[in-house]
This record gives structure tokens, sequence and C-alpha cells, in this order.
């Protein structure tokens, strides 16, 4: 096998300019220009998706109506406060949907109302009706010229063009679509550059990438993830069980008043128990609604980092199933080692000098421009100090070039001919020319093969001189990123084409896990459903037609922006980039958002401690002084007391948004130091910070009127 | 020797004997529960009862299973006391009346054993043996065969088959609780406990007063009550009665039986999933709770808080002489940790702070270690719900045992883990509310509201100890008590079964280094943390205007 | 049995099996346990009765009282604890006194745990000849506990006309009650005064558990003895013999707390 015959796949992906809409930090701005869309969510047909805050809602409207009837400034600030914790929570979501609205705006320019091309027979260029794109059907034929828009997805049938897809990926170089083979799909919205190309149109009407990009973007048929509805339920389990526990209180407070006839009724306790305010305060104080009110913002923000990385997720249940992925398919070329081998050693046979073979390896690749011939010329000059000379120095050179066939190339010069290629077919040429071939050459080629690299024998007419070993080279900081893997529980296949022994090489100086050689399509399908039968969530990338049963086999399937439609079509995201490197980051991504549902879940009960060592003295102490202890904090005052737990349960909504739409930190590691960091963090960080919260609010409206 | 030191001593050496006793009895149980074979007295009771022994049963017939022997047993208990007065060996007891009848049915079927009544002037011998005696083992075994059977979810794969009832219910009675039984049967007779079918008899005193001897199959009766974690004694004080608990030592033995097979289960549970690991963390779950909890009512009562415990000296008021109260403290802690109910000592004049310990205890779910199988299936609910909160932190679909706890296991365990703080809330706030309630009270104040708390709250988790001076032998009460105990029992048994089958039709997760481990001390404290915070969130409120009230000032 | 519907089936079987068990387990073995106890430990498994001249006088594990027809203590017997079962260590109606750790208010209809433990604390106290005083107890063997009112302070528990058991708290001059006045809106202070040194034992002012405590604490027998001693003649040496002879220690060194055992105590008393 040699360099010439298999030439490597997918290239590395250039740098791109960064397109990322907000950095995640709050931007106060962003903050008004979603108010109005925080006050239309407090439509109690929307409120009603969210449990939490709807009971929230309702306790607000209650406790408008109480004050109403019975005005003090205590009641007032406390439903203003009720208020702006509900209007807090809409914001949060209305803020995460905003900045897909942001990215779904650059979208829509790049759908403006196209014409498209049709052509009546697909093989006749020259007979066509102009009619617009919307109008297209599955199966249309298309023609497309240097400057127009393509009308719609598809993949082209006929020619080759270059092709603008800034308007979707953002990468401003253009990108080769010609038909056949990996590179056929386009999208429609992009733009041709040159040259003429007949795209057969495989979308439906109204479902173009694009459109179903600004859906997702904009969360307009947002679906609740299967951990998001879990979460849901336990939300609802404790909001009921805390409303329970408020309400039968009621008796309770009843009968403490009763035996104590001569404590005075006060704003909180009466003979009637409990006011409304205090205990609408109460409960909403005790439900969970810091995660309540950030729960669909985290979800909302955690497909907008991924397409802040360029990368399309097709559902919310793709970015979650992201995180719990166990096993990682990577394709070996172009993730793992750089696109292309290189030339790291000149192995001479018997009576034939390292420089000499250098020298005749040299001459031999000066006109051969792909990687594999580059890199003999250069390394040939740092090791040797050969100078490289421009093919046009040598007048009387005859460059033979690679073909299929003959699966060499080489030069004639001065009398001399070189060839370096297959082994094979080298050794064959030698032979043809009259020479007689040693074992010794094949020694070496096995050698170079069994270490995993690549052997390019270099021959003279009628005598063998050596061998170029090629060399895959794996890319830097992979070991590492592998290791990372490992402590985070995945584990990393490599997936390629080489045979066993190159594959485990370079497998074992990557440091993956597993490999798989020579493998087929159907090799790649049969490991991921071996891997899922015991139990693993697969991931992998792909963009060929061939991979497009293994990525939808997959659990998360990365389909490559440069794929063919079919790939696309069958993977759950889409990398605009074509980075196959990125699967690593998405996994990160989804396992971030988990984090941060249930970080926030923990410091939300956790909050309530200190709300209860709040609220609990300043509705009971009247009646039992000795209750009073509780009151850790000092509160100036019952009223005081109950409003500054309201006040920090309100506001702490705020001060997580950007939390929330950032997510919590991630360092990759083992599941057991995650959780004692995050519960030391959130846990324990959620018990102590509304102690100092409610007090600091407490210090300040404790002068406010109606406090004492 | 000093008493604190004696009574550590008495505390740590009880710990000991279950530590000693936690891997045989395990191995034991699981050998029983999951063995092939049938012994010849089962195969004749299997073909008694018509039922083919080795066809199993997915998780909706288990259940009806367990609910239909509930419901003939109580309808067997009921019409047993309505016509004791037409039966053999009545004692000349009269029929009991139908409120109270319904009560203490209910109470011995759903392990709660909460006693409205006076034994020793209500119930016949054969009421005594022949109807709440077998319910003493059968409740028992049904508690064991459900958490079996949540267990059995969480260890097979794949299937819909959850086990036999009847097969888990004949083994645990006959395997388990009867041997254990009546070997201790007889060391508590040794040690004092009567064991007749006589008559009442009488004797004059030295101080020429009457004595009547009260008679009884005692030590059989106490045996089961303590093993399956029932607590229903012959005779109104219950194990303070010196014919019951004659001595320290039986007091010792006592306490070792209610909580040794809710000690062992955990190591049958880590055999059964194939991981002693397992076992292990919850049985330091339970543990580290009891401890706790033994250690801080230790503390209340011999510090003897509030004016007459001051007034006394010591907090000795409804406490026996032989036992002391650091002892009695300790039968208390273990009698509420576990859904026993058996008492050797007066709850209502314990501590404000202490007899709050216990009620906090009920209120735990008493699921340290809790009632025989009750407290294990009750542990492994709120596993699953610590494990969906931490898993989440760590990055992935939360999983515990390899299976995945998604959105119908949490509605499952949350549905389960509702019902009962929900019974109490309620129970307590109905009687609270009306007057039928409140009149039960014997003490005023704080301590009366925490003596409807506690009725309430001991019905509920099917415990059946309660602060005794409260008279609830009403309609309303044996009503609403009795309410509160079937649905405390068989309301969570059904989503408990119905999580099992969830989970065992579930395939495996592998574990690997991105897995949540359930098996180290973080994860231990985690349960510990998830559980006593969630509970004290709960019942805060009530807990505030009770012992709270009472006892800090 | 095939022809049934499930559900039915069910019943039938939950039927069967609750019948075969309640053999097992509320026939066979209750007999069983009953035949082997009594075989092996029959003193025990039938009450570990007492006789005296070949007359059962109790049962070894069962307390008594030690009290004439009236109900006072007859001198020349140690004094077992108070007890709350009926009238008073009757087996056929056990009982605790289950009031609470606060309860210090007496009610028309009871008097309260605190007054019940001054009451028998002093009532110990004559009876030994040593002084009854207590924490929280007024001179006359009530709670002392006050009710305060903006105005005024009143010792809930000493009827008038009885003297308060301190002339002014807190400034407020303290009066005794008047009967059938309500003072529930008072603010509740007990008193705890400058006792120091308590002369009669715990267990001598509490009720037990089960009603029938046969024991008392090895202190209150001390107290008790040269009372006995003196009634009966007998030397003191003598009787505090008989106490050690009757008393029974920690279990294996922990278990439990060391009681004399009151009955026994007694008939030996009698027979020397």
């Amino acid at each position: 096998m040699s360099t010439h015959v298999l030439p490597s796949p997918g290239k590395a992906p250039a740098p791109r300019k960064d397109r990322r809409v907000g950095g995640g930090l709050l931007d106060p701005e962003q903050m008004i220009r979603s108010l109005p869309d925080a006050l239309a969510k407090l439509n109690p047909v929307t409120m009603w998706r969210n449990p939490v805050m709807f009971t929230v809602e309702i306790g607000a409207v209650f406790t408008t109506a109480l004050a109403i009837a019975d005005p003090s400034w205590f009641a007032w600030a406390i439903v203003v406060w009720l208020w702006l914790t509900v209007i807090f929570a809409n914001l949060a979501e209305a803020v995460a949907e905003g900045r897909g609205k942001a990215q779904a705006a650059t979208l829509r320019a790049a759908k403006r109302d196209t014409t498209a091309r049709r052509l009546r027979s697909r093989d006749d260029r020259t007979r066509w009706d102009l009619i617009g794109a919307s109008e297209l059907q599955q199966g249309d034929h298309v023609i497309v010229e240097a400057g127009e828009t393509v009308p719609g997805d598809g993949d082209v049938i006929d020619g080759i063009a270059s092709v603008d897809e800034s308007a979707i990926t953002g990468e401003s170089a253009p990108v080769i679509r010609e038909s056949g083979g990996d590179r056929s799909a386009v999208t429609g919205g992009t733009k041709v550059l040159s040259d003429q190309i007949i795209v057969r149109i495989t979308q439906k009407p109204g479902e173009s990438f694009v459109d179903r990009m600004i859906a997702l973007v904009e969360g307009a048929n947002r679906q609740k993830t299967p951990n998001e509805i879990a979460l849901n339920i336990l939300l609802a389990a404790l909001t009921i069980i805390f409303l329970v526990a408020t309400a039968t209180m009621q008796p309770l407070a009843i009968f403490s008043k009763a035996v104590n006839p001569g404590v005075p009724d006060s704003l909180a306790l009466t003979d009637d128990g409990v006011t409304g305010i205090v205990l609408v305060s109460l409960v909403v104080c005790l439900i969970p609604t810091t995660i309540g009110a950030l729960l669909s913002a985290i979800g909302i923000a955690g497909m907008d980092r991924l397409v802040q990385r360029n990368v399309l997720a097709m559902s919310g249940r793709a970015v979650e199933a992201a995180g719990d992925v166990s096993t990682l398919l990577l394709d070996k070329t172009g993730t793992i080692t750089l696109g292309n081998r290189q030339a790291s050693e000149f192995v001479p046979v018997n009576g034939i000098t390292e420089r000499e073979l250098a020298e005749a390896a040299q001459l031999s690749s000066l006109a051969d421009e792909t990687p594999e011939g580059r890199s003999i010329v250069v390394h040939a000059k740092q090791a040797y100090g050969l100078r490289e000379r421009r093919p046009g120095e040598l007048a009387h050179a005859a460059w033979v070039p690679f073909t299929a066939q003959t699966r060499m190339s080489g030069v004639d010069l001065d009398g001399r001919e070189i060839r370096k290629g297959a082994a094979t077919a080298v050794m064959k040429w030698v032979r043809d020319t009259g020479g007689h071939p040693t074992d010794e050459v094949g020694h070496l080629v096995d050698g170079i093969s069994a270490s995993g690299g690549t052997p390019l024998v270099v021959a003279e007419k009628g005598r063998v001189l050596g061998v170029v070993h090629l060399k895959d080279v794996v890319k830097e900081g992979m070991r590492e990123r592998f290791d990372e893997m490992r402590r985070m529980g995945i584990r990393t296949i490599m997936i390629t084409g080489d045979n066993p022994l190159t594959a485990k090489a370079i497998a074992d100086e990557a440091g993956v896990d597993d490999f798989l050689a020579e493998a087929t399509p159907e090799d790649k399908l049969a490991l991921i459903r071996k891997e899922q039968k015991g139990g693993r969530l697969v991931a992998m990338t792909g963009d060929g037609t061939n991979d497009a049963p293994a990525l939808a086999q997959s659990d998360v399937g990365v389909a490559m922006n440069t794929g063919t439609s079919a790939a696309k079509e069958a993977g759950n995201m889409v990398d605009l980039d074509s980075n196959p490197t990125k699967l690593i980051e998405i996994v990160q991504i989804g396992k971030q958002m988990l984090i941060t549902r249930g970080a926030l879940t923990t410091f939300s009960i956790a909050n309530d401690i200190a709300k209860y060592f709040a609220i609990i003295p300043a509705m009971f102490a009247a009646v039992h002084p000795g209750l009073d202890a509780l009151n850790i904090m000092r509160l100036a005052g019952p009223q005081s007391a109950i409003l500054a737990a309201v006040i920090f349960n309100a506001l702490v909504i705020i001060a997580l948004i950007p939390l929330a739409l950032r997510g919590v930190r991630y360092r990759p590691s083992s599941a057991s130091k995650l959780l004692s960091r995050n519960l030391y963090v959130y846990g324990l960080g959620g018990i102590v910070v509304p102690f100092i919260g409610i007090k600091l609010i407490d210090l300040l409206i404790q002068f406010l009127p109606g406090m004492s | 020797m000093p008493p604190t030191l004696a009574g550590i001593l008495f505390i740590a050496s009880l710990l000991l004997a279950l530590a000693l006793c936690h891997k045989p009895l395990g191995d034991y149980m699981y050998r029983v529960y999951t063995g092939a074979k049938h012994n010849a007295v089962e195969r004749v009771i299997y073909r008694l009862v018509g039922v083919q022994p080795d066809g199993e049963q997915r998780w909706g017939v288990y259940a009806r299973s367990v609910l239909a022997f509930s419901l003939i047993s109580i309808l067997f208990l009921y019409a047993l006391q309505r016509l004791q007065n037409h039966l053999y060996l009545s004692l000349g007891m009269q029929p009991v009346e139908p409120a109270l009848a319904w009560n203490t049915a209910v109470s011995f079927v759903t392990n709660t054993n909460w006693q409205a009544y006076s034994g020793e002037s209500t119930m016949g011998h054969l009421v005594q043996t022949a109807g709440l005696a077998v319910q003493n083992f059968v409740s028992a075994a049904v508690g064991m065969a459900v958490a079996i059977t949540v267990v059995r979810g969480f260890a097979r794969t794949k299937t819909d088959m959850l086990g036999n009832f009847w097969v888990d219910l004949v083994r645990g009675t006959i395997r388990i609780l009867l041997p254990i039984s009546f070997v201790a049967a007889l060391v508590l007779t040794a040690g004092g406990a009567i064991q007749t079918f006589a008559d009442h008899s009488t004797w004059t005193t030295l101080a020429g007063g009457h004595q009547t001897f009260t008679p009884g199959a005692v030590a059989s009766q106490e045996a089961i009550k303590d093993l399956g974690t029932n607590g229903g004694g012959i005779f109104n004080v219950n194990s303070a009665h010196p014919f019951e608990n004659p001595t320290s030592w039986t007091n010792w033995l006592e306490i070792f039986l209610l909580l040794v097979i809710a000690f062992s289960l955990p190591r049958t549970f880590g055999r059964m999933v194939g991981d002693h690991r397992q076992g292990y963390a919850i049985v330091a779950v339970m543990g580290s709770i009891a401890v706790i909890s033994i250690g801080l009512t230790n503390w209340a009562e011999l510090s003897a808080g509030g004016t007459v415990p001051q007034a006394i000296g010591a907090a000795l008021e409804g406490r026996e002489a032989r036992f002391g109260t650091s002892n009695s403290a300790m039968f208390a802690s273990a009698t509420t940790l576990t859904s026993t109910g058996s008492v050797d000592s007066f709850h209502d004049s314990y501590t404000a702070l202490g007899g709050g310990m216990l009620i906090f205890n009920m209120l735990l779910g008493e699921v340290a270690p809790g009632g025989a199988g009750a407290g294990l299936y009750g542990i492994l609910i709120l596993a699953v719900i610590t494990v969906f909160v931490a898993g989440l932190m760590v990055g992935r679909t939360p999983e515990y045992l390899g299976k995945k706890i998604g959105a119908r296991e949490i509605k499952l365990a949350s549905l389960y883990f509702l019902i009962t703080p929900t019974l109490v809330l309620l129970g307590t706030a109905a009687a609270m509310a009306t007057e039928a309630g409140r009149s039960a009270m014997l003490n005023s104040g704080p301590h009366g509201l925490s003596e409807l708390l506690y009725a309430y709250t001991s019905a509920s988790n099917n415990n059946g100890s309660a602060f005794a001076g409260v008279s609830v032998n009403t309609t309303f009460h044996n009503t609403t008590l009795g309410l509160c105990m079937a649905f405390g029992r068989f309301v969570p048994i059904v989503p408990a079964l119905a999580l099992a089958g969830s989970l065992a039709r579930q395939a495996p997760v592998p574990a690997s280094a991105g897995t949540l481990p359930t098996h180290r001390p973080q994860f231990v404290g985690m349960v510990v943390g998830v559980t006593i915070i969630l509970v004290a969130l709960t019942f805060l409120p009530a807990l505030a205007l009770g012992p709270l009230a009472e006892g800090i000032h | 049995m095939d022809r049934m519907p499930s559900w039915v089936r069910q019943h039938v079987a939950a039927l069967r099996a609750l019948l075969v068990l309640t053999v097992a387990t509320g026939v066979i073995y209750p007999l069983l346990a009953t035949g082997v106890a009594q075989a092996l430990f029959n003193g025990q498994a039938n009450g570990s009765l007492v006789e005296k001249d070949g007359r059962t006088v109790g049962s070894a594990l069962i307390g008594q009282s030690f009290t004439d027809a009236d109900g006072k203590a007859i001198r020349t017997y140690f004094q077992s604890r108070p007890s709350a079962a009926g009238d008073g260590y009757d087996p056929t109606s056990t009982s605790a006194g289950n009031l609470g750790p606060e309860d210090v208010i007496d009610l028309p209809d009871r008097t309260s745990l605190l007054t019940d433990v001054c009451a028998r604390s002093k009532a110990a106290g004559q009876l030994e000849g040593v002084s009854g005083a207590r924490p929280y107890c007024t001179p006359d063997g009530v709670g002392a506990v006050l009710k305060v009112f903006p105005d005024r302070a009143v010792s809930v528990n000493q009827l008038c006309p009885a003297t308060p058991f301190i002339a002014a708290h807190q400034g407020l001059k303290v009066e005794c009650a008047r009967p059938g006045e309500n003072y529930a809106a008072g603010r509740t202070v007990p008193v705890r005064g400058n006792v120091t040194t308590v002369a009669v034992p715990a267990d001598a002012v509490t009720a037990s558990a089960s009603g029938l405590d046969p024991h008392i604490s090895l202190v209150y027998a001390q107290l008790q003895a040269p009372r006995v001693a003196r009634e009966r003649g007998l030397p003191l040496e003598q009787v505090k013999a008989l106490i050690d002879e009757h008393t029974t220690g920690r279990a294996l060194g922990f278990m439990g707390e060391p009681v004399v055992h009151v009955l026994k105590l007694n008939l030996a008393l009698d027979g020397a």
C-alpha cells in the first residue's frame, strides 16, 4: 500500500473566524431587550408549563388581592417582590432565547427569497423554468451558476464549483462542491462563486437546513429533554410537599395562638393563624424557585453553547445524550493524526549509504507535490543538508508522474532512472528492468509496516536503494486529551482503514483505548451495535454517505458539514466547521448542561435551611419566645426577616442567570471528584450564602417603613 | 462503673452484636430468597394454598397479591375481634367495638401495631395468638418480600418477572421469622417472660391488697413482635411490663431483635446485586443516621432538660428502674428508627427534645434501619432520589446500580416519597383543626400538639408507638389513624414495586470512571444529608410548634 | 379454580395462605413454645410466683403497693415507686403517667406532673424524716409556677388562701390563685428556687413506665432503711445487709441500673 493509492480523506480544518454571540456573561442591554418577552410570559397559559413558577404566580395574584383588601407597607413590599420573582424567572428564559434569536437573524439573512432555475429534464441544461425557491419539491433538479444562490438543500449531481458557505458556517474561505463522493452536499442560502453545477433538491419545502437551524436556535419547538422532564417531576413533587407542609401548618398555628391568649395579633400571626401574605412568602421561599426559574434557560443555553461552537444539535435530547456518552469512535485521520504521513527515516539496503538514498529519494520527489513527497524533500534537507533544487534547475530531467496503474513516480535524469512508490510496484519495476532485489528489501519493508509506518521503496534501474519510512504524525496533545477522557469514564476507539499493525502502533502512540483496523462501514456499524448492547452510549463523527447507517445508529452522530446530505440527515448534530476533534467538546457541553441542572437544584434546596431560620422565628417567636433562639441571623424584626428572605429568593435568580447561561465550570475529572467539588460549591455554598445574603438585605431594609 | 460509661457500653455492645450478625444473617436471607429449592413443609403449604411456587410474577401481579393478602388479613382480623365472645379461649372478653376493631385490624396487618386498646382488658387468648401474633409474622414477611422484590428490580435485567409473592411470604415466615422467634421466645422465658394459656388468678399481696395474674403467650409474641418490627404487646404498657421484658438483659435482647433483620438486609441486598460494597454503603447510611439519633436522644434524656425533669433531677418519669434513663432512650430510639413501636418507657414523659428526636426518627420514613423490609425499600428509594440529584452533578443521566433513573423512575420515587409526609401532615392538621381531634390530648400546649403529631406520624409511618397519654380510642381517631396506617403502608408499596418492575426491564449500564460511585463514604454522606435535610425541611414548621417550642428556652 | 377470574383466584389463594400460616404461626408456634417453655422454664413461664408460707403472695416480677387500705404507707415496709397502674400496682390496668416535661400547671380536674413530683417528694421526705425540697417546688409541695401579667404575678398552683412561695417577682406582687379564675393569658414562669441538695431520689418521685416496677434504686432503699429498722426494731446494719442481699447489679456489668427488689426485701424482713 502506498500513500498515493489511498489519498487521505478530509483536510485539516482551516482556522475560522470567531462568531460567538455574547461571551456568556450577562449583558444588561440584553436583559432590558428581553423584558417585554419576560412580561409576555406571565400569561398563565405559558406559565403552566413550569409548575414551580406557576405556583409563585398564583401566590403573587393571591397576595395582591390580600394587599388590596388590607393594605400595608409590608404587604405591598411582599407583593412587589413576589411578582419580581416570577418576572426574573421569565427574564432568564427570555434572555436565553434572545441569544438564540440573534443567531437566527444572521441565518434569516441567508434565507433571502431566492429564485431557482428548475430543469425540465436533468440531462438538458438549456431548458429550465424560473420559479420561487419555496416552490421547489424534493427531487427537482436546478442549475446554479457563479454569482447565484443555491435555492435549497441538495446534492451536486453534475459539475464542480467553489461555494461560499459563510452564511451558514461563518467560514469565509470558499469550499469545493462536486458531484459524486463525499463533498456533494450543498446547502440552501449558500452562494456559488465559480462554475456551474446541477443540484438535485433533497429537502421538502420549508424544511431546509436553514429553516431547521432557525427553529432550533430560537427554541421555537423546543422539547424538554428526558432528564429535564425527570427533574421537573422531582421539582413538582417538592413543590407539593412544601405546599402541604405550609397549608397544614395553619391549624397548628391557630392552636398555638389560642393556647397563648395573652399574645397580641401581629402582621404574621393572628387568631386566624399565619396571615396569607406570610404563608405565601413561606411557600415561595421553600419551593425550589431557583432551579425552577432557571431550568429551561439552562437547556436553551446548552444548545446555544453548541451553536457558538458551530455545532447544530437537532434536538436537546442529543445534547443530553452527549453527556452520557461512554464510547467515542474517532476517525484516525484528521482527528487523531495530522492528515498526512511524513518521511521520518531513510533506510538503505546493504552497500548504499543513507546519504545516497536520501539524495535519490529527494530527486525523485522534487516534482511530487503531495504532502508525502514534500516531506521527503524536507526531511532530506534537514537530516542530510541536501539542498532542495527547483524542478526547473534540472533541465534534462524528465518527471514521471504518479498514476494509478504504475503506482509509482520518479525522474529520469542524466541517464539515471529513479522511482519511488509502493513496494510491490517498485520491486516489479526493478525486476522488469533486470534487477534481482534480495530478501533484505522485503525485511525492511515488513519492519516498517510492523512499526506502524508506511514503507516507500526507492529504486534505480535494476537495483533497490532503500526504503523511506513514512510515519503518521499524531496531533499534539492527543494523549492528554484521551487520558482526560479516560478519567471521565469515556472509552476512545480509533477507526482506521490501516492494517492492524499500523493501527496498533498509532493507537499506542496516541493513547486511545482501542482501535478498529481495516474498518469498513459495516464493521463500524457492528462495533456501534456491540457497544450499545453492552449498555454504552456511542458518539461518532462521519461525513460520507457510507457513514450514514453508523451515524444513524450511534447515540450522538456528528455529521461534518462538508459531508453528504445523507450523512447530515442520519446524524443528530452537524458540525459546521467539519472538525472531527470537536466531538470531545460536544461531550463536555452535554455534561456541563446536566451538571448545571444538578448544581442549581442542590443550591436551591440547600437555600431553604437559611430561609427557615429567618421565617420560623418571625412567625412564631411571639407565641413561643424560645423559638427566637432560631433567629441566629439576628434579623431586625419579623417583617424585615420575611421580606429579606423573599427578596433574597428573587435576587438569587437574577444573580444566577449568567451561571445558568454559561454553565457551571467543568473540568474533566472522575465522577467522584466532580461530585465533591460541586457539593462543596453548590451544596455547602447553598447553605451558607443565603444566611449572608438575607442578613445583608435585612440590614438594608430594616429602615423601610412598616418593617418594625 | 459510671452510669454514662455503662450506657455507652450498652449501645456499643448492641452495635457490635448487630455488626457480627450482619453477614451471616444477611447471607442466610440471601439464600432463602434466591434458592431454587422448596423444602417439604413449604411444598405442603404451596399445595394447600394452591399456588405454583415456580411461576414468577410481573410487578403488577405481585402487587395485587400483596394487596389481596393484606385485604383478606384485615377482614379476617376484623371478624375475629368482632366475634371473639363466641370463640374459644376468649377469657370472657366482649366483642371489640367496630371502629376499634377496624383500627386494630389495619394496625396489625400494616405492621404498625398501634394499640388504641389495653390488651389485658380487651383481647382474649385466641385473638392474641391466632389473630394478632399471626400478623406479627406475616406483616413482617410481606415487608421483607416487598423489599426483596425491589432489590430484584435492581439485580435483574431485561425481564418482567420479579419473583413469586407466595413463595417469598412463606419462605420469610417459615425459614427466617419462625426459627429465630422460637429461640428468642425460649431465651425470653428463661429471663422471666411468661408463656402460659392459663386463666386469670388472684393473690393477696403482702400488704393485704389483691393483685390479678394476667396470663398470656407472652414470650412467643414478644419475640416476633420485636423481630418483625411490629410492636403490638400483649399488655398495655408493652415492653415496659415485667412479664414482657423482665430484666436489663432481656431489654438488650429485645432491642437487638428489633434491629437485627433490618440491619442485615443490606447485606442481602449487596449479595443480590452482586456487589457487597453497595450493601455496606446502605448499612452505613442506616448506621450513621441511627448513631446520630441515638446519641442526640441520649444526650437530651441524660441532660434532663425541661422544668419537670429538672425538678426530678433526672428524666425518670415513665421509666423502669431496672432499665434506667439511658437504656430506655436506646430502646426508644431503636423502636422509632425501625417501624417497631414497642416501648419499654413512656415517650410522652420524655424531655421535649428527646421526644422530638423520636418523632423525627419516624419522620425520616423509618429508614435507619427501618422496619423489617420496609426500611430497606425506603432507603433504596431515598438513594434513588439522591442518585438523581448527585448524578446530574457529575454530568450524566443518573444511574444507580447500572439502572438509569429517568422520568418514570423519578415519578415513582417521588410518589413514594410524597405519600407518608402528606398523610402525617394532613392527619395532624385534621386532628388539630377539629374538636374531636384535639380532645384526645392529655397534655396541654405544645406538648399536646406533639402528642397528636406523634400519633399521626406513628400511624402514617407504620410505627405504632405513641405519646401514650393521648386518648385515641375514639371513633374519630380510630378511623383517621386507621386510614393513615392503611394508606401509609399500601400506597407506597405499589410505586415501590412499580419502580422495581421498571428497573428490572432495563438493560444495565456498565460502570465507568464517569459513573457516580455509590459505595463510597461520599455517597453515604450524601444519602444521609438528603434524607435528613428533606425531612427537616418538610416538618420543621410542625416540629417548631411542638417539640422545639416546648424544648427551647 | 382455573375458571375463576384472576382477581378472585388471587383472593382465594390469599385466604388459604392466611389460614395455613395462621395454623403455623398462630397455633403450632405458640403451642410448641408454650410446651417447651413450660417444660424447661416452668417457674418463669408461669409468672415467677413468690410464695410465703405456702401461699402465693405475688410475682417476683410485679411490684406491689405497701400501703394500707387508706393508701397510707405502711411504715414497717420499704415503699415501692409511685405507680400509675390503676390505684397503684394493678396488673389489670397497667399504665404510665404520660405527662410531659412542661406539665407544670394544675388543672381543675388533675394536678400537674410538677405538683405530683413536689407532693411525692414532700411526702417521702416527711416519711423518712428528711427534707423533701426540690427545685421548682414550693415548700407546701406544689409546682412553683407563676403566671405573669403586666401588672401582677400569680402563683397558679397555690390556691388561695395559701401564701405564695415568693412575695414578689421582678417588682410585681405575687398573689395566690383564686379558684375558677382563668390565668391562661399570663406568661408561664416556673421558678427554680435555690434548692441545692435534694434528699429524696428521683425514682421515689416518679411513676414507672409499667406501673408495676418491682424495683427501687439503691439510694431510695438506703434512705428508707433507718425508718424500717426503727419501726421493726431491727439493727440498721441488718437491714442494710438485707438490702445488699436483694440488690441486683447491672447485668454483665453494664446493662441497666443497679436496683433493689422491694417485695423480696420486704419478705426477707418479715422473715427476719
